[in-house]
């Protein structure tokens, strides 16, 4: 998985009938820098599962996991391996000097 | 899943049987992301019917082998969608908190930028 934020959305009428019916996302991967995350500049196209918007930071799930998001047991014919599985409130991490930040990422 | 331009196919007579009746189609991605593959180009397989110069969506891995035939067939990425329209919100390259650049030497033909 990787953490990201929304930045755009991509718009498609004629798709594989096994795509799912969703919107496409593009989503700015967000790389950690010092005590800060800043997007490295890398792009990402995933499915939405649970209604993102813009400025949102989000987590994408790669693979045949992302399948995994849209239904269960029987998965096989969904035509998906890039799926946002959640929307990130915030995040604790440490911080390389021994202590635990806390970061906020609702607006 | 990739974002690329569709730059050609692929035409080959002496194949896998599972492979019959697949049309395979050259997609150059953006170059954006590539999840596992540092590539030029991928082939993909084609059921949705896209035109060179098209921007297109391919699915790669299991899902893309399951949807164009089944789990013994020798395919690795399928077209997904054919892209109408990319939005990017201006915000996120002019906010200072999204400081995000895109490439500038290869961009999606139908790429607009939204405020």
């Amino acid at each position: 998985m990787i953490l990201g934020r929304v930045v755009g959305e991509v718009w498609a009428t004629k798709k594989n009938p096994r795509f799912q019916d969703r919107k496409i996302l593009l989503v700015a991967v967000l790389g950690r820098n010092g005590e800060r995350h800043d997007p490295t500049g890398e792009v990402v196209v995933a499915l939405d599962t649970i209604g993102a918007r813009y400025g949102n930071v989000v987590t994408v799930t790669w693979g045949s996991g992302a399948r995994a998001v849209f239904q269960k047991p029987d998965n096989r014919w969904i035509l998906a391996d890039a799926a946002i599985s959640r929307i990130v409130d915030g995040t604790t991490e440490e911080s390389g000097k021994g202590e635990e930040v806390e970061c906020s990422w609702e607006e | 899943m990739i974002l690329g331009r569709l730059i050609g196919t692929v035409w080959a007579t002496r194949k896998n049987p599972r492979l019959e009746n697949r049309k395979l189609a050259i997609v150059r991605p953006y170059f954006w992301y590539n999840p596992s593959h540092d590539i030029e180009h991928v082939v993909a397989v084609d059921q949705v019917g896209a035109e060179i110069g098209q921007d297109v969506l391919v699915c790669v891995g299991q899902p893309g082998r399951w949807v164009a035939g089944d789990y013994r067939s020798p395919i690795e990425a399928s077209i997904m969608a054919i892209v109408d329209r990319v939005e990017i919100a201006q915000r996120a390259c002019e906010d200072a908190t999204v400081p995000f650049v895109l490439r500038q030497d290869f961009r999606p033909a139908t790429l607009e930028w939204t405020p």
